[in-house]
């Protein structure tokens, strides 16, 4: 049948490479080369590894590492929905004769590599870039060195990075919105902002939620971003930055693999509250 | 319809399962144990080189991109360059067979042991390097690689302080030595660690006083990096390896570096208007002084071995290792380029003469050692420590 | 007419807001763009302005730097085949899906879904560690690049494919098998050119995501014959870098619009010819899923 191709692929490439991660996270290392020695046999498999770092998670350094990202997360999710959610309602509701335009210049971003944003914001905050140009012409203090390794810098980064991935899908949920009914609002004598406060926001809640969803978790295993725009400091360092440190540079794949088990196991509950409702979704429409 | 669709897909993951049981068997029937022995014959004399590619691995801007063209033109060959950011990160990728190289540019003395033993390197046959003769003496017969069997010298250096000296007083720096870097609060976020485990904790240990920084005492390495977790406040730190840049361009003010760093610096990355004269350099005295060099190196699974050695020995050359080191800036492990040599040819400024490693520093050089792997996982943790942030 | 239409109306603040969005969003590319034609290395302020990064420096200029030229086409030669291959087999697996009855059809969709959710370096570590490990019959780094992009982009064409096939319904197809086409005929001749839009969309989709794709790439290259752009652009910020970097990022940005230029076009014209108008959104609006 047509899905078996599909389902066949992401069997092979997706699921055993899943298991391959666990193989390598359960299973020993070679003591020259340092390479992993996977165990693919369950029943050979030693948890030794993956106590240790669970224990550091919970205990150790890494719970540092761990909140740490936690926070960045949530206040890079806090400054896409602060900026997100007046633009997708902008444009979901109010924008009138310049809705093309303004819907093409949202759905640019998608269209242009991440990193080359991400480039842009490098070249803007050098200290001679032009943030502290414009700083200085307001005669606020313009030698700051923002790729220094500061926390702001990366949420500044992971928000310009993300938020396109936010407006987009909040945009198509709130233009779905029943017009009548915040009409209705409207008409039973609520203010503009009683009806706002009592209509609207509270049925573009699942819309939120789901935008949020969709732009937390690719957060979550973010490397790049902070490593990018501070060329290395400790202060910035996410989970994404252990996980890779373990794989690419160390003699022990088994603990950076062993994370990512970890990292995929705290956002379960996000994946799964994703799939759910949008399988819930597809059948409402279907039907 | 169901009942068999269920099936197909039970089956699918059965079989994934077993393609994943199965490879192993394979491995172990299969030559996983000859991987790991060391490789103890060259190939044979007089043979014809290939045609190329030749594929090299290297670290960023470590080799003038005129000198490999002139290699091109010279043999007719193409080659090309895979990009590695550490040592670990060449190791790990080759001994993965992630990554099929022919020449290894850069090993270092922690690694080669390794690469050799795990036989991912292959002994060279000498008769294709007459050049050879051009090296530095301790080097034809270095600690890492008796007889130098496996590999040639390319370019050594040794790790002290690289600072800006239009911010920070020469004098000072001479006086506090390492202390300079945790002093130099005036600088905060100006301020570098170079991104390597063992280079910066033995920074740590060489400033208490501790000269074994091959040691696998847990309690010193915990001391080390609590000493250098201090820099994450005090000065808001910074780990790369980009002070060859990074200082003349005025990002870094001071910065734990490699000799080669300022004289890379002096060479390439001034800005206009700036002069060499605002770079300067602080090393401990010999016996003190880590000094370390990289080497190249002919991989296993080599598909042109005989254009590798024949790379190998135009790099031995003493005009193209001159070429090389001109862009470089790092010193090639070359007799001829001594200091007086290239500070007389211009190639460094006399006030950075001590960027060059004198023949005594060389001597009583202090090795950063490989530690076998459940020392390297000791520094290795505490590294991952300190990068998460203390 | 609405009486309250008048209080209602414009709110000229939410406008402002979305406006300076929109600037804050796109104005940094336009300037990392002006950098590439800087005529010295400051990749920070406006010097005045020359081809050299794109041609004119004769060692590090995009037409003389050998591996920026090399990046250029793995990410397009990589892009161009990972549409051919994800496409399809979305579009079979979209439809399959949609028509799965029964208990193993809620594994299969979160199946499909699973890759959307999961965060890139789970992806980008576990195919390292497959193909390093298990499938150590793809040696080759675009290989293995191409699998991680397939992977990762089936499930985008899946989800826009569905989309659309929930809007369209299963009548037309139902009309045709009535008039006596077989099942593969009523889907090749009447389901799949109603889906074309949808189908447009989802190789616009990969297109973009695989030429965009930096995790996956960067774990499964194997050496610097196997970088694509991104990957240049993000080493190319711990080496010495000038703004041949910008110059690339601003060569792969022309020919990316240039492809949703085109794809826009015909995406309007085959709306148009089906009878459909979508306006100025519609295009965008099967994006946007």
């Amino acid at each position: 049948m047509f899905a078996v191709p599909g389902v066949g692929w992401l069997i092979a490439f997706f699921v055993v490479s899943v298991y391959a991660v666990m193989a390598v996270a359960f299973g020993g290392v070679d003591p020259f080369l340092k390479t992993s020695i996977p165990a693919w046999n369950p029943l050979q498999w030693d948890f030794t590894t993956m106590g240790n770092v669970i224990h550091e998670v919970f205990n150790g350094y890494l719970r540092e590492v761990f909140v740490r990202t936690f926070v960045f997360v949530a206040l890079s999710l806090a400054g896409c929905v602060a900026i997100g959610y007046p633009v997708a309602y902008y444009a979901a509701r109010k924008a009138g004769r310049h809705k093309g335009l303004l819907l093409a210049a949202l759905v640019l971003p998608f269209w242009i590599s991440y990193l080359m944003r991400m480039l842009a914001w490098t070249n803007l905050l050098q200290p001679d870039g032009l943030v502290n140009q414009v700083l200085g012409w307001f005669s606020l203090p313009d030698n700051r060195n923002w790729l220094d390794g500061d926390w702001y810098t990366v949420v500044i980064g992971l928000i310009y990075g993300y938020v396109p991935f936010f407006i987009l899908p909040l945009y198509s949920t709130l233009e779905r919105l029943d017009g009548r009914l915040i009409e209705a609002g409207r008409d039973l004598g609520a203010s503009a902002r009683q009806t706002f406060l009592r209509v609207t926001l509270p049925l573009s809640v699942p819309g939120l939620m789901a935008a949020s969803v969709i732009t937390v978790l690719p957060m979550f295993g973010d490397y790049y971003t902070n490593s990018y725009l501070t060329s290395g400091s400790p202060r910035t360092e996410m989970v994404g930055n252990q996980i890779e440190n373990y794989l690419r540079n160390t003699g022990q794949p088994q603990t950076g693999a062993s994370l990512v088990l970890i990292l995929m196991a705290m956002l379960f509950v996000l994946m799964v509250y994703y799939m759910v409702t949008t399988i819930r979704q597809q059948r409402a429409a279907e039907r | 319809m169901s009942q068999s669709r269920r099936d197909f897909l039970a089956r699918s993951v059965q079989l994934g399962v077993l393609l994943g049981a199965g490879a192993p068997l394979l491995q172990a029937c299969g030559g996983s144990d000859d991987k790991r022995s060391q490789i103890s014959s060259t190939i044979a004399d007089g043979l014809p080189p290939e045609k190329g590619p030749l594929r090299i691995i290297n670290y960023a801007d470590y080799v003038n991109l005129e000198v490999i063209a002139d290699f091109e033109a010279k043999y007719g060959v193409k080659v090309e360059i895979s990009t590695i950011d550490t040592d670990t990160e060449a190791t790990t990728k080759l001994a993965s067979g992630s990554i099929k190289a022919d020449v290894h540019h850069s090993m270092s003395g922690t690694s080669i042991g390794n690469l050799i033993a795990g036989g991912l390197i292959q002994p060279l046959n000498k008769s294709y390097i007459p050049n050879f003769v051009n090296v530095i003496e301790t080097f034809k017969d270095p600690w890492y690689d008796p007889g130098a069997k496996f590999s040639v010298p390319y370019t050594f250096f040794g790790t002290g302080i690289g600072y800006r000296t239009d911010r920070i007083d020469p004098a000072l720096v001479e006086s506090q030595g390492w202390d300079a870097i945790w002093n130099a609060t005036d600088f905060k976020g100006q301020v570098s660690v170079l991104d390597d485990e063992r280079e910066a904790f033995t920074m740590a240990m060489l400033r208490k006083g501790i000269t074994d920084v091959n040691t696998t005492d847990q309690k010193i390495i915990d001391q080390a990096r609590t000493d250098v977790s201090e820099l994450i406040d005090l000065v808001n730190v910074k780990v790369n390896i980009e002070g060859y840049k990074d200082i003349p361009e005025g990002t870094t003010s001071i910065a734990q570096t490699w000799s080669a760093d300022l004289i890379a610096g002096a060479a390439g990355y001034l800005p206009e208007g700036v002069t060499d004269e605002v770079l300067g350099f602080w090393h401990p005295p010999a016996g003190e002084y880590v000094v370390t060099n990289d080497s190249m190196g002919l991989l296993a699974n080599a598909e042109n071995p005989v254009l590798a050695h024949l790379y190998l020995n135009y790099l031995l050359d003493n005009e193209v290792a001159e070429k090389n080191f001109s862009s470089v800036g790092y010193l090639p492990a070359i007799a001829k380029l001594d200091a007086d040599f290239v500070i007389a040819a211009g190639y460094v400024p006399e006030h950075l003469r001590n960027c060059v490693p004198t023949a005594e520093e060389i001597a009583k050089a202090i090795y950063l050692e490989p530690l076998g792997a459940e020392g390297d996982a000791k520094y290795e943790t505490a590294w991952a420590k300190f990068t998460a942030g203390g | 007419m609405n009486p309250f239409r008048r209080r209602h109306g414009k709110a000229p603040v939410l406008a402002m807001v979305t406006w300076v969005y929109v600037l804050w969003s796109l104005l940094p590319v336009l300037i990392a763009v002006r950098i590439s034609l800087n005529n010295g290395r400051s990749r920070s302020s406006f010097q005045p302005m020359s081809f050299r990064w794109y041609w004119g420096d004769s060692t590090a200029s995009l037409l003389h730097d050998d591996s920026m030229r090399v990046a250029l086409f793995n990410t397009l030669e990589l892009a161009g085949l990972c549409m051919l291959i994800a496409t399809p087999i979305g579009v079979a697996m979209a439809i399959g899906l949609q028509r799965w009855r029964g208990r193993t059809s809620n594994a299969a969709n979160g199946l499909m879904l699973v890759p959307i959710v999961t965060p890139e370096i789970v992806f980008g570590v576990a195919l390292f560690l497959v193909f390093t490990q298990l499938y150590t019959g793809f040696p080759d780094g675009l290989t293995r690049q191409l699998l991680g992009h397939v992977t990762f982009t089936i499930s985008f064409v899946v989800v826009i494919v569905r989309g659309r096939l929930a809007a369209i319904g299963t009548q037309y197809e139902e009309a045709a098998r009535d008039l006596g086409a077989s099942r593969l005929q009523a889907i090749r001749l009447v389901l799949l050119p109603l889906l074309s839009p949808a189908i447009f969309a989802s190789v616009m989709v990969v297109f973009a995501t695989s030429v965009d794709d930096f995790v996956i790439s960067s774990f499964l290259s194997t050496g610097a014959s196997t970088e694509t752009v991104p990957i240049k652009i993000y080493s190319g910020a711990r080496a010495g870098s000038t703004p041949a970097l910008n110059a690339l990022a601003t060569v792969m940005l022309l020919l990316t619009l240039a492809a949703v230029a085109i794809a826009t076009v015909v995406l309007k014209s085959i709306q148009r010819r089906g009878g459909e108008d979508p306006g100025p959104t519609g295009g965008l609006a099967g994006l946007s899923g």
